[in-house]
């Protein structure tokens, strides 16, 4: 009785949430970056990466009401 | 002997566990961060033990068997005893002391389950040991374990470092900044540590306390057990062991912050997937794969194979080893209140031993991670990229500069040219003035008129001073 289905779906959670909460991280970086030019609306830009690093915060807090038992009945589960 | 005299030595040794379960976790949270200089080593360790601190609080449900189902209960089995769990206890602290002594991170629960079967197995043969299910929630994870972190993090950190290369030319993205994010990741894992870990050791004093009957079969934990396993694992990750985050932080390979990010959030997304699709994977073997994979993502970091392979063989010996003890330690619980004062003292002893040998080289916050990478931002060691920028400003520089030399001689050159037609044609100019003198001279002495010959030699110095203008000009 090995527990093929719940491999593959740890494994593909696991990938997804990694690579969407670093490829965010990563777009917040590189939007810090973008604002630095010239030439191009900063504000907007700017807005854009925090917009980035604000989701990644929403990831930690999934994370936490994951962790946490008692924020469980937040999410439903 | 007195039952509640074991009872007491259990929930001793069960604290003890819990506080090497600590220390020898902490470098999961933690040594990623120091590495890379995200947060400061002590304050690194501080932020871990309060999170476990707070994670063991939060934690509710703890387990109703302390082996998981790896040991058949009740009939036709064995049953848990406080002196199976003293034998099974003693395994895994004296193989997670050991593995500490040489920096290897395993998995704590994989050692305490060791211990068990040792015990099960003298206490009840080899029958009492479920093999599938051994299979199934010990060899499987600790195979799955580092293949499916090792993945996440390797393609994470390839996504981190493709999303955050622009062209030179443009202004580069700050990579440092995953520093901060880094402090995030760490933290969640660290308080996925406290909720689940200390919850395991507050489990089996449950279990104890109801098998002495001190406390009613069914009911939670008390609250002084949930404080003082709280206590123990906080203080055991504030401890901090420095030889496994320098193993995990620099032994493996040299992480960089973004990787360092990625390998982190890679941890965090196993373990919380894990906890809650039912697939149970050991924090351990998690954060090990993820720094592998995530020195496999970026380009020139390297993967220090060795190190690799030898916390795969402490993987390997996990089981076995603390099976050992834990047989012994069963046997010797067998023989009754002798056999347990024996216990005691072998173990006091054996743990004294590692921690008297571990002074001789004593691995601390101060020389956990080397100073290299403080001092290197103190003086700051250019980047391959700065290097490449500032030695392309030189070649640009040098060609600029070449290019004005050459310039400059050739305006030279063309300035001494014309210096020189201008010397000939006065040259020239002069020495008519000369002959015509001569001649006016002749034509003088022969008698003939001056005033022809007095518009000729006026004519030449006009010319020099004109020449010698135009010579400025250049």
């Amino acid at each position: 009785m090995v527990e093929w289905i719940a491999f593959v779906q740890v494994a593909v959670a696991t990938i997804i949430a990694a690579v969407v909460i670093a490829g965010l991280y990563g777009l917040g970086v590189r939007l810090q970056a973008v604002a630095e030019d010239e030439g191009r609306s900063r504000s907007l830009v700017r807005a854009g990466s925090w917009l980035c690093f604000g989701l990644c915060g929403v990831g930690v807090l999934f994370g936490i009401a994951l962790i946490v038992p008692q924020l469980q009945p937040l999410l439903g589960l | 002997m007195d039952p509640l005299l074991l009872v007491v030595i259990v929930i001793a040794l069960a604290l003890f566990f819990d506080f090497t379960n600590g220390f020898h976790d902490t470098a999961n949270a933690m040594a990623t961060p120091i590495a890379t200089g995200a947060i400061k080593p002590k304050a690194a360790v501080a932020l871990a033990a309060v999170l476990n601190l707070v994670g063991a609080f939060l934690s509710t449900e703890v387990a109703k068997t302390v082996s998981s189902g790896i040991i058949k209960e009740g009939a036709g089995g064995l049953s848990i005893t406080p002196d199976v769990i003293l034998a099974g206890l003693m395994g895994a602290v004296l193989w997670n002391l050991l593995t500490w002594l040489y920096g290897l991170p395993s998995s704590s629960s994989h050692a305490l389950f060791g211990g068990l079967i040792g015990a099960a197995v003298v206490g009840a043969g080899f029958g009492a040991v479920n093999y599938l299910t051994l299979v199934d929630k010990v060899l499987l994870p600790a195979l799955a374990a580092p293949l499916i972190a090792g993945v996440a993090a390797y393609l994470a950190t390839k996504l981190a470092y493709w999303i955050t290369k622009r062209p030179s030319g443009t202004a580069s993205p700050k990579r440092g900044g995953f520093r901060i994010g880094q402090i995030f990741s760490s933290s969640l894992v660290a308080l996925a540590h406290g909720t689940n870990d200390a919850q395991k050791t507050m489990g089996i004093i449950t279990l104890v306390l109801i098998a002495a009957g001190v406390q009613a079969p069914g009911s939670g934990p008390e609250l002084w057990v949930i404080a003082a396993c709280a206590l123990a694992i906080a203080a055991g990750t504030y401890t901090g062991g420095w030889r496994i985050i320098r193993t995990i932080g620099t032994g493996l390979t040299d992480v960089k912050p973004a990787q360092g990010f990625a390998a982190e959030v890679s941890t965090a997304s196993a373990i919380l997937a894990s906890s809650h699709l039912g697939f149970a994977l050991s924090t351990t073997q998690v954060a090990s794969g993820s720094v592998i994979g995530s020195g496999l993502g970026r380009k020139g970091a390297g993967v220090r194979w060795r190190t690799a392979g030898k916390i795969a063989t402490g993987w390997l010996f996990t089981l076995p080893a603390s099976a050992i003890v834990g047989a012994v330690a069963a046997a010797l619980t067998h023989l009754g209140l002798v056999g347990v004062v024996a216990l005691v003292v072998l173990g006091l002893a054996a743990i004294i031993t590692v921690f008297v040998v571990s002074q001789r080289n004593a691995v601390g916050h101060h020389n956990a991670i080397s100073d290299v990478e403080a001092s290197g931002q103190a003086v700051h060691i250019p980047t391959k990229k700065e290097r490449r920028s500032a030695a392309r400003k030189a070649r640009e520089a040098a060609a600029k500069a070449a290019k004005e030399a050459r310039k400059a001689r050739q305006a030279a050159d063309a300035a001494a040219k014309h210096a020189k037609t201008l010397a000939a044609s006065e040259m020239r100019a002069a020495r008519r003035a000369s002959d015509l003198e001569a001649a006016a001279r002749v034509r003088f002495r022969s008698g003939s008129d001056a005033a022809g010959a007095e518009p000729p030699v006026k004519d030449p110095s006009a010319k020099s001073e004109s020449s010698a203008s135009s010579e400025k000009e250049h």
